[in-house]
């Protein structure tokens, strides 16, 4: 048109502005890069090292820092039938629990969201609350209250005099029942949403339609939800075979070895052969890789039925007959899930010696008091507060920056970052405990020993729980709010601080709470690497046990649990400000009229 | 000094957006990019703020070049100096509404003593100086859009970017609130560049519009001029629905598909067999039953069938099949489904697009 003309007569005006800038997009590029590369090296080298470890490990013939050969005896040993029976009975007891959890966890869902079920509100605590009681206390539990030993047996043996019944939990079963415990609230919590989520105009379309609530919830709500039921119970399967702790204490003293478990044993009891044990690492890692690759794309599948995300007013079915059984599966499982265990661990905390029957047991408070006597439990509060604290404060930081650089900057190479912090997701964390325990044999820092390397061996476990959950709150956060400060003036840099990192907060908030109580619950990925003086409260409590020190073992229990529970609420007292997010998905279609 | 584009062009990955646009934005004159979504109308805006990388071409702002890619000239969008409202509003929710104005004053380190004085003016400028300390979420839609306003004006830009700033609205607000914005950009005298799909904000808003299409410019004008004596095809239909009618050349007359003679003011000159596309308005046109004596000036005739009858309320819309071609006819006299009628039209209200 006309101005090409207009070009070419008045030349461009010699401004004195500096018209030369960056080849970066933006003024403060120089820094943003800097922090971009800091964040990829680190993740890198935090994914890279322990699995590049792994398969170094798994061709060599010796264990990690003595000379050895190369050699493929570890893969091969892979198929030897004490291997393969382990593999079988991995994905044994994985179906098996998984299976059942995504059962109940989804029928307690449904009967706490969408019937008339009294005590809603309660269930859902006291379920999130079992959320965060850890396997191993779990497992304890219920092996104080099922083994040969224990409570069950003890009562059956004063009724009937005799050995006629006998209950162990040092079976598949026991194990099954254990690991379908601690995984249902998992499942409740996964469902919960795409439940309330559901779009209310299917339900009514079909009421309209002349279904009754129970015809509806069966050919309408359950098949929409089908989605979310496989993606729950596909991640269930993943949590169930690399849990660690369940099959450790229950399956070792009962000879049933899942994979998790034989590489533990292979690594810390005598012959060791690291070599094998890296070549299971990789195994099952590549089992777990390849079960959330395929929920991933069930949940990508997913998005594009149901989640409209517009939450109407859905109608309660009502339970009238069944009300008792509703009862029974909801109450019966908090009963067994987190009533039961924490009783039992008081009583036994309590006990001088163990006797199932209460009314012959001496009881004492030396547990109590020797865990403030002993240096070494009272260590291992301290280095419990410092792992999870410092911890998961570097862990949301870091999981912040891939999120932001992955989400909103998206700088060259933002995909491979994306994909090398997911990968961690996948791995067990036993296995990640041995492929750290390889790394450092051969890497000159001296970090094995001492609390880094637990820090280090949690975060890269969990790092994708946080990405996951500030990466959900970022995409949220409509980019217009942050081009909006850059139009209005602000440089990159000020409209994260002043923008993004206000609105992420929640988000930022909920991820620091998330990791703090995972780094509390973990034993797999610590207990290859823990030392005496690096012993943090699980590994303290898990020892305790191994001797058969069910006293100690209990107290120390309730009281961790205790001051992480009271430190969690004072965290969340100091952290009570939260902006309003209604505003934030503004330019979505549902809100415009 | 206000905006120069030349020669923009703009891509996504192998897809080309914005097919090298040129255009000027004077001092005071406000400009609006219309045409469907997806012509590039949204990215040529975004492509002045420098929210986007342009491919090519020069931005001047100002006098001053923000952006030219050949000779990697790039001003971040924070030094470009502008007022943007966002079609999303963009209000930062964890913020009261005078945080929210007082913002680009405080990004652009002004003294901080002269920033209350400017952010109570803005304010009332969009007349919510009594909201100053609400939060966001507590204001309705219409509210939040003047917010965006005063923000976008607070700190006096060289340019005011618009960006489907009503989109959100309901229909009543939407009137009320394209009034306003106009007062205030005259008022202020600053250029602004507003982007929309809705020809009826174009039109009474606008110095010029810019009528794009496929990442071209189709044509620009003023509104009455587009209106009426538009050049294309395209723009004759995208604003405001136009019938076109097909006539055709025999012995220096003009003659309609179903035969009837057209007299056109000003007279055209064609050769025998030239067709010719004429732009007529729906609301120009008359209905008439086929034995009743028309109007004098209405002298050009059309007769057809009513086909389709829509009540409007102001007005009847009527679809007329003239031969093949439905005619779109605005009335206010009742008119049965199926029945004949003339459709009668002056002289003047016949537009030929010229040939292409």
């Amino acid at each position: 048109m006309n101005s090409k003309r207009h070009h070419l007569t008045s030349p461009q005006p010699s401004s004195p502005v500096p018209i030369f800038r960056e080849t970066s997009i933006f003024d403060d590029g120089r820094v943003l890069g800097t922090i971009y590369l800091c964040t990829f090296i680190f993740v890198a080298a935090l994914v890279a090292i322990p699995l590049l470890a792994l398969v170094y490990g798994s061709l060599r013939s010796a264990a990690p820092g003595q000379l050895g050969e190369w050699t493929l005896r570890n893969w091969t040993s892979l198929f030897s039938s004490g291997v393969l029976g382990t593999f079988y009975t991995t994905i044994l007891i994985g179906l098996a629990s998984s299976v059942i959890a995504a059962i109940v966890g989804t029928a307690i869902a449904i009967v706490v969201h969408r019937t008339d079920f009294r005590g809603g509100p309660i269930v859902t605590a006291l379920v999130s609350l079992s959320f965060f009681l850890p396997s191993f206390i779990l497992a304890m539990a219920w092996i104080i209250i099922g083994s040969p030993g224990g409570l069950i047996n003890g009562v059956l043996e004063t009724i009937f005099d005799a050995d006629t019944w006998k209950v162990d939990a040092y079976t598949k079963s026991g194990m099954i029942f254990v690991t379908v415990l601690h995984q249902i609230p998992f499942v409740y919590l996964m469902m919960r949403g795409p439940i309330l989520g559901i779009d209310a105009t299917f339900e009514e379309a079909a009421r309209a339609a002349g279904a009754t609530p129970m015809h509806v919830l069966r050919r309408v709500t359950l098949p929409l939800l089908g989605f979310s039921i496989t993606s729950s119970l596909v991640l269930t399967f993943v949590l169930s075979i690399e849990q660690f702790a369940i099959p450790a204490l229950m399956g070792i003293p009962g000879r049933i070895s899942v994979l998790a478990t034989q590489l533990y044993l292979l690594v810390s009891f005598p012959p060791p052969d690291y070599g094998l044990a890296a070549a299971i690492g990789l195994a099952l890692s590549g089992l777990t890789g390849g079960a959330i690759w395929l929920q991933r794309r069930i949940a990508r599948s997913n998005r594009l039925t149901v989640t409209t995300g517009k939450a109407g007013r859905l109608t309660l079915v009502s339970l009238g007959k069944w009300r008792w059984a509703a009862n029974t599966l909801c109450w019966g499982y908090i009963l067994c899930a987190l009533v039961l265990p924490v009783i039992i661990l008081g009583y036994v905390s309590v006990l001088k010696y163990f006797s199932a029957n209460p009314f012959e047991g001496a009881y004492t408070l030396r547990n109590y008091v020797f865990l403030f006597e002993s240096d070494s439990t009272l260590r291992s509060f301290w280095n419990t507060l410092i792992v999870s604290g410092l911890g998961a404060l570097l862990g949301v930081g870091l999981a912040s920056f891939i999120s932001y650089f992955t989400l909103r900057h998206r700088p060259p190479g933002y995909r491979t970052l994306d994909f090398i912090a997911s990968l961690p997701f996948g791995v067990p964390g036993v296995v990640i405990g041995l492929g750290l325990l390889w790394a450092y044999a051969y890497i000159p820092l001296p970090i094995y020993g001492t609390l880094i390397i637990l820090i280090i061996s949690f975060i890269t476990r969990f790092l994708s729980y946080a990405t996951e959950t500030v990466g959900g709150r970022m995409i949220q956060i409509d980019k217009s709010l942050e081009e909006a400060a850059w139009t209005a003036g602000a440089t990159r840099l000020q409209g994260i601080r002043r923008i993004l990192v206000p609105l992420a907060m929640p988000s930022l908030q909920g991820a620091y709470f998330l990791l703090f109580m995972a780094f509390f619950r973990e034993i797999a990925s610590a207990v290859l690497l823990y030392t005496a003086s690096t012993s943090v409260l699980s590994t303290s409590i898990w020892s305790f046990f191994e001797q058969a020190n069910w006293g100690l073992a209990s107290s120390l229990s309730l009281v961790g649990m205790i001051v992480v529970f009271v430190s969690m609420y004072l965290l969340m007292l100091a952290t009570k400000h939260r902006p309003s997010l209604k505003l934030l998905d503004r330019s979505k279609p549902s809100t415009a009229k | 000094m206000g905006i120069r584009v030349n020669n923009l062009i703009k891509a996504f990955n192998q897809t080309t957006i914005v097919h090298g646009i040129s255009f000027d934005v004077e001092d005071g004159e406000f400009v609006t990019l219309l045409g469907p979504s997806g012509c590039g109308k949204t990215t040529t805006l975004r492509c002045i703020a420098g929210l986007e990388r342009t491919n090519g071409g020069t931005i001047e702002i100002d006098g001053r070049v923000v952006s030219q890619p050949e000779n990697d000239i790039f001003i971040a969008p924070h030094e470009r100096d502008l007022g943007m409202v966002f079609q999303s509003y963009a209000i930062w929710p964890h913020m009261s509404v005078a945080e929210n104005v007082a913002f680009p004053l405080i990004a652009r380190n002004v003294d901080r003593a002269s920033i209350p004085e400017a952010v109570s003016w803005a304010l009332e400028v969009v007349g919510l100086s009594h909201l100053a300390n609400r939060q966001p979420s507590e204001l309705s839609g219409g509210q939040q859009q003047r917010v965006a306003l005063a923000r976008a004006i607070v700190g006096k830009p060289k340019v005011l970017l618009f960006d489907e700033p009503l989109s959100n609205l309901d229909a009543r607000l939407r009137d009320r609130t394209r009034a306003e914005i106009s007062r205030i950009q005259k008022e202020l005298a600053i250029p602004a560049v507003y982007v929309t799909h809705d020809q009826a904000e174009a039109l009474s808003m606008s110095d010029r519009i810019i009528v794009m299409d496929g990442g071209h410019i189709v044509e620009v004008g003023e509104p009455r001029e587009l209106y009426r004596h538009p050049t294309k095809k395209f723009t004759a239909d995208f604003i405001g629905a136009a019938n076109f009618l097909t006539l055709t050349c025999r012995d220096q007359k003009w003659f309609a598909p179903d035969g009837s003679s057209i007299t056109l003011d000003p007279p055209v000159v064609g050769q025998n067999g030239e067709q010719r596309i004429a732009v007529l308005r729906s609301e120009d046109l008359r209905l008439a039953a086929q034995s009743e004596s028309v109007q004098a000036d209405r002298v050009n005739t059309l007769s057809g069938v009513i086909e389709h009858i829509q009540y409007m309320g102001p007005h009847i819309e009527y679809a007329v099949k003239v031969q093949d071609t439905i005619i779109n006819v605005l009335d206010q006299i009742e008119f049965a489904r199926n029945a004949s009628v003339s459709v009668t039209f002056r002289p003047v209200d016949l537009h030929l697009l010229p040939n292409t």
